[in-house]
């Protein structure tokens, strides 16, 4: 998304009015829902299926825990969107806040599934290979942990340049303005996935 | 290029801290939920009541913090094609492994 | 990763590349013309190595219980020629038609993202060598890192050719997992394959981006060439499928090396549920391989008929169509898996709507020739050839989209009867029209026409004679994917029939080879426009330019470059303009002397340097029990890392004078908004 980066002006003009990188990204954003919707998919499926090693993830699920860092995720969203409207009104003090508080929340969530995932395997007894409901539990999590990881990565460079350079430059503007997309991106996909992984979540009957 | 139709719209810091404390609302509501349905099993009225909720959030990030609403349809059109084809296709996979039902 | 300091180009790691010709122009290229070239040329090195593949096949299937390979080799011959043939070869060689000529079609100077269009056919080129390192590394010991597995494969059966993945190019589950196809070859394939989907994915994005914004002044949506909206069709299906795929094969990944349990029967996992996963992906794949040939052959038609192409919009909705039913059958593969009676009629009934507007496209090619004045080149043979096969191809695909006539055909040569007429009649026949229809464009000469027909007529002949008798074949029950035939089966003699026939074959690629190394030296010179074409890429002098158009284009109708040329006459008969002429010179002069500067897109070391990071990582996974395996990890890691952050500090274009902005304002290339 940011070869075009500089792109001079003479050569670029675009049919749709949308800069390229921004349609870029919408693009590459709607190819992810199949991404997030094959792992969904393969966790549902086998989350109900009866008859494996126990446990099943939604036996051993920590929802006060969760619902705690899913609220740290939600919230980077704002403070995400705060950075944006910051370098808009040309703020680049609190353009530098809020990406750090970004960052921050993000790591924050980051944190709390390294914690779930080490109390899962050591206190839980659940790895990767008890059961296919676990592998695809892990699987989908660790997917999503991925992608927040880069976003988190993404967000300390941005602030990096920001500290570098004094301020963030009209191109790094639209830099922000992708990365505040990818990252509410991978907020949605979690609002998702707290809801139909961890909160709708059974376990097959006769289990537990 | 040279006017970004609804730059102007764009929400205040406010207006963004208020959709901040509804998404809250929204997730303390998804958690009672799901501790009611615990205590008193709600007869699987739960499942359609989490999901709406969080399609709701799903929207206002979408819509606002992510400035759908704001932009170029073209835009949305890609975004809402991904949306409804993973839902469509991976809804027959679980519809044919009888995960699903349509009907009872 | 994604900022840009504009500024201070300064902070490059590297110098930046400067020369323009020789090997290092070559490897740090973003001109879409040298990339699609290079595409080009690899994935007909690959489609000579999946030859060879396929004539040892045919070899070993020559005679009854032929003992000329074992049967593990005949297996990952199998497998290794699908997957090559597929992924390196007909996937790649598209890549290289629409990098090519996507920009030219619509008027613009490259693609959206001309470092990221590197890096796609980077990252192609490394997974390529990657899977095939399997004939170096192979191994056929148990995968590390899961219990319980131990190598199951006849000491006899470990040869070089016997080492290469061998579970088929769909892969099947269990078959192709931990415990069936133990050793590391079956790693490579799912990595190969998953690095391979991520170098179509960035093209996809590309394309898309490059389509959408990148048009000419004038060129509406409904006036681009159809080959250009096909491209459209088939980065939007790439787009949605990949993903599909791409878990799919982390899923294999997964239960290989770390243990997991996805589609470990024993423990519950489902294999019906790659199968899904798969087709999900792999139906809307084969329309992937058939649309760019779909589109070639619908600019070729027009031109050697005369006549604009019959029902255009038909011809773009159709394609639209297809791609969206494409997403809607893939169960049609599953009808013997044990999927439901309603599933079974379901996808056996959208199977056949398919074939409509399948169908609406076949007539829209018959209409397009139908009173036309035919010029059989060979691009036109090609085309032709295409067209009829094809439709044998597409029946035979009703035939089995109906559920218990394909409970007899499934796994047997009639399906590999079909899928060789539609991909082979089709696709490789629209591929060749291609390669002899825009050849000048490359090299401002033309390939040889007694050649191209010998050419043709010998890989016509070969084709028919190889893949015909598979139909009877199978329907006498000759099962695939199987290494031996008993003798009193019968089938020797089409089998010995269909062996002749594909090294006839192979006497037709090796007279395209030889056209094509001499035509590119003595061919004769092409001027502007050798075929008196329709489209805007005709309106560029050959080879091309590297800034593409001296003047960037404007268009004012659908075959644009035809009506500057011809005017109708009272009774809609197409008249050459006197001024036609005069059109054409001018054309050759304001392509070869730019009347302004143009700025090009620089070269850059980085998309090189990301893409070589990737492989390094796939080693490190099948070894990363090892410690090697985990050095390769994290230096591959590293790699990446540097040069996606080399990369974002390093700006498109060398930074130039100001004074230019001033001169060229006024020129075709900064151009105002037009209408989508
Ligand atoms: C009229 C359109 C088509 C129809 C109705 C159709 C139908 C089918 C069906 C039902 C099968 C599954 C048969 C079985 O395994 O029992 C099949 C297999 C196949 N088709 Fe088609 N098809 C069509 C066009 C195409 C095209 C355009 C391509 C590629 C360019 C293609 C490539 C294949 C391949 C590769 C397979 C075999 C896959 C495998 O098992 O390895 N088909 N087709
Ligand atoms: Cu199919």
């Amino acid at each position: 998304m940011e070869a075009a980066a500089a792109m001079d002006h003479h050569d670029q003009h675009e049919s749709t009015g949308i800069d390229h990188r921004k349609l870029g990204m919408w693009v590459f954003l709607s190819s992810e829902f199949l991404f997030f919707g094959a792992l969904i998919t393969n966790y549902l499926l086998y989350q109900g299926q009866p008859g494996f090693a126990r446990p099943y993830p939604a036996e051993i699920y920590d929802i006060p825990f969760t619902s705690f860092s899913s609220f740290a995720l939600l919230m980077s969203s704002l403070t995400m969107v705060l950075a944006h409207n910051a370098l808009a009104r040309h703020d680049q003090h609190a353009t530098r806040t809020w990406l750090l508080a970004t960052a921050m929340l993000g790591s924050v969530f980051l944190g709390g599934q390294v914690f779930e995932f080490t109390e899962f395997v050591t206190v839980g007894g659940m790895k990767l290979t008890t059961n296919p409901a676990a592998s695809a539990f892990y699987l989908l999590t660790g997917f999503h942990g991925f992608h927040v990881l880069l976003g988190v990565l993404m967000l300390l460079t941005l602030y990096g340049i920001s500290r570098r350079q004094g301020e963030l430059s009209e191109a790094s503007g639209l830099n922000l303005e992708l990365v505040g997309l990818y990252w509410h991106f991978v907020d949605i996909i979690w609002i998702v996935i707290f809801t139909v992984v961890y909160l709708l979540a059974g376990v097959p009957a006769g289990v537990g | 290029m040279a006017t970004h139709p609804g730059e102007h719209h764009h929400p205040t810091p406010l207006q963004y801290v208020k959709i901040a404390i509804l998404l809250a609302v929204l997730t303390i509501i998804e958690v009672a939920l799901f501790y009611v349905n615990e205590a008193a099993d709600m007869g699987g009225w739960d499942a359609p009541l989490l999901i709406i909720l969080a399609l709701f959030k799903f929207v206002i990030v979408v819509g606002w913090y992510m400035h759908l609403r704001f932009e170029d349809s073209t835009l949305s059109k890609f975004f809402t094609a991904g949306f409804i084809l993973a839902l469509i296709l991976y809804a027959i996979v679980l519809l044919a492994f009888g995960v699903i039902a349509l009907g009872s | 990763m994604t900022a840009t300091a504009e500024r201070r180009p300064a902070t490059t790691i590297f110098r930046r590349p400067r020369s323009t010709t020789g090997f290092w122009a070559w490897i740090t290229t973003a001109d879409h013309k040298k990339i699609g070239i290079m595409y080009g040329y690899a994935s007909f090195v690959f489609f000579l190595v999946g030859g060879l593949e396929a004539l040892l096949l045919r070899i070993q299937l020559s005679s009854a219980d032929n003992t000329f390979l074992t049967a593990a080799e005949y297996n990952a011959a199998f497998t290794m020629h699908g997957t090559t043939m597929v992924f390196l070869f007909v996937m790649p060689i598209s890549a290289a038609f629409i990098n090519y000529l996507l920009p030219l079609m619509i008027g613009a100077r490259d693609v959206a993202f001309p470092r990221m269009n590197a890096l796609s056919w980077w990252i192609f080129l490394f997974a390529g060598i990657f899977l095939y390192s399997v004939l170096i590394f192979s191994d056929p010991a148990a995968p590390a890192g899961v219990e319980g597995v131990s190598g199951n494969l006849d000491p006899a059966d470990n040869t070089v050719l016997g080492g290469m993945p061998d579970g088929g190019w769909f892969g099947y589950q269990p078959n192709a997992g931990p415990f069936y196809s133990p050793g590391t070859a079956m790693d490579y394939w799912a990595l190969g394959v998953q690095f391979l989907g991520l170098a179509s994915l960035i093209s996809s994005v590309n394309f898309i981006v490059t389509i959408f914004n990148m048009r000419a002044l004038g060129m509406r949506l409904l006036r681009m060439p159809v080959f250009v909206w096909m491209s459209l069709v088939v980065a939007l299906l790439l787009l949605f499928s990949l993903p599909i795929i791409a878990i799919a094969l982390f899923m294999v990944t997964f239960d290989r090396q770390f243990g997991s349990l996805f589609f470990v029967a024993e423990a519950g996992g489902d294999p019906i549920l790659w199968q899904h996963l798969f087709w999900l992906f792999g139906h809307p794949e084969v329309y992937i391989l058939i649309l760019p040939a779909m589109g070639i052959v619908s600019e070729v038609l027009p031109v050697f008929s005369k006549k604009p192409l019959f029902g255009y919009a038909a011809v773009v909705f159709a394609g639209a169509a297809i791609a969206f039913l494409g997403f809607g059958v893939w169960a049609h593969h599953m009808f013997a898996s044990g999927i439901s009676p309603v599933a079974q009629a379901a996808f056996g009934l959208s199977t056949m709507t398919i074939a409509v507007p399948t169908g609406v496209k076949i007539f829209n090619w018959m209409g397009t020739m139908w009173g036309g004045r035919l010029k059989f080149t060979t691009p036109m043979l090609f085309a032709i050839g295409f067209v009829a096969m094809f439709v044998i191809g597409g029946l035979s695909g009703v035939t089995h989209a109906v559920v218990p006539s394909d409970w007899q055909q499934t796994d047997t040569y009639y399906i590999v009867a079909h899928f060789h007429y539609v991909l082979f009649g089709g696709s490789v026949f629209g591929i060749f029209a291609g390669l002899y229809y825009w050849f000048p464009k490359m090299t401002g000469r033309l390939l040889n026409e007694r050649l191209g027909k010998l050419n043709f007529w010998t890989m016509f002949t070969g084709f028919n004679l190889t893949f015909a008798p598979m139909h009877w074949l199978g329907l006498q029950g000759m099962v695939r994917r199987t290494a031996y035939y008993p003798p009193e089966a019968g089938f020797d003699f089409w089998n010995l029939v269909a062996t002749v026939g594909s090294f006839i074959i192979a006497a037709g690629v090796l007279i395209f080879m030889f056209n094509w190394w001499r035509s590119k030296k003595h061919g004769d010179p092409s001027g502007i426009d050798p075929w008196d074409a329709r489209t805007v890429e005709w309106t560029t002098p050959n080879p091309t330019p590297e800034y593409n158009f001296g003047v960037a284009p404007t268009v004012t109708s659908l075959d644009d470059f035809w009506y500057k040329k011809y005017e109708e006459d009272s009774e809609g008969r197409p008249v050459r303009r006197p001024e036609a002429e005069e059109t054409l010179t001018d054309m050759m002069e304001t392509g070869t002397n730019p009347p302004h500067p143009i700025h090009l897109p620089a070269p850059s070391y980085y998309p090189i340097l990301l893409a070589a990071g990737i492989p390094l990582v796939g080693w490190g996974i099948i070894y990363h029990t090892s410690l090697v395996g985990k050095l390769l990890i994290l230096i591959g890691v590293l790699v990446v890392a540097s040069a996606s952050f080399g990369w974002s500090m390093e700006p498109l274009e060398e930074p130039h004078d100001e004074h230019d902005h001033s001169e060229s304002s006024g020129d075709g290339y900064s151009l105002p908004e037009v209408d989508a």
